[in-house]
């Protein structure tokens, strides 16, 4: 262990955060996309799972370190909320009643999705600073 | 020379290079670094759901070495605990960032303290030596 660990934690979590804030601008960017490229009907709001990176038992000293370390990303699932029906006659994909499924993204959510992942990337970007200030303070006892 | 052929003896003080002072100081640098690394993972895991924060109660590990005095010191490690006692949040996460920022900025300004501190006392041993 040491600071150097410190860092890794925090890089995963910029790698993490970056891939929510790439998910956000992708659910925004398709809001109103009504076709997939598989042609499988509307686009679907994509979100990031995260996870505690290494194990959780505390055995020895070692494996107790693995406790802190950083995060991962599970996996980018769809969400599974009911798409949005919207009456437009005149789109080329309104059903025979003249209703279009619209993407079920909201886009004030991925806009406070989009906040909350930026700040959490500012925190860490903050933790890494303080990391290497104290790096470098070591570093000054060999002056 | 004394009269029975002995040098005077003298009285001759116990130095040692690294007291328990320095030792001490040297293991709760140690500590605070783990302690770092406790809340850098905290941070990471700030979005995680159902994470429950680690802490580093280095403290309160170096209170109990000291009582056994230098190679208790020796002997300390510091490992992160899971923390039950900070409030949940509605994702079942224990995480409040606000709370890792001070708790952050609070260790790095003691890890500063603790680490001028040590440099004094090497420079101090440095300049009886000679060698600054």
């Amino acid at each position: 262990m040491g600071l150097f660990d410190a860092f890794d934690a925090s890089g995963s979590a910029l790698s993490a955060e970056r891939l929510r804030m790439d998910v956000t601008a992708e659910n925004l960017a398709n809001a109103q996309s009504t076709r997939t490229a598989n042609g499988q009907g509307p686009y679907r709001r994509k979100e990031v799972v995260l996870q505690e990176a290494g194990s959780g038992t505390q055995a020895s000293f070692a494996e107790s370190l693995q406790a802190a370390r950083g995060v991962r990303v599970a996996g980018i699932v769809e969400d599974p909320t009911p798409p949005r029906r919207v009456y437009d006659p005149g789109h080329p994909d309104a059903d025979a009643q003249g209703y279009v499924t619209m993407p079920n993204v909201n886009t004030v959510t991925e806009m406070t999705d989009l906040i909350g992942a930026s700040r959490a990337y500012e925190a860490n970007v903050t933790a890494m600073q303080t990391t290497k200030a104290m790096f470098a303070r070591t570093l000054d006892l060999l002056k | 020379m004394a009269k029975d052929g002995h040098p005077p003896t003298r009285s001759v003080l116990s130095v040692e290079l690294y007291d328990t002072t320095q030792l001490a100081l040297e293991k709760a640098i140690e500590g605070a670094a783990a302690r770092q690394q406790a809340i850098a993972a905290n941070l990471a895991n700030v979005d995680t759901p159902g994470y429950q924060r680690v802490d580093v109660d280095f403290h309160q590990t170096l209170q109990n070495a000291m009582a056994s005095g230098g190679e208790g010191l020796r002997g300390a490690t510091f490992s992160p605990q899971r923390d039950a006692t900070a409030q949940v949040r509605p994702d079942g996460s224990t995480v409040d960032p606000d709370v890792e920022s001070a708790t952050q900025a609070r260790n790095g300004l003691e890890y500063e303290a603790l680490v001028q501190i040590s440099k004094a006392r090497i420079d101090i041993l440095q300049s009886a030596m000679g060698t600054k």
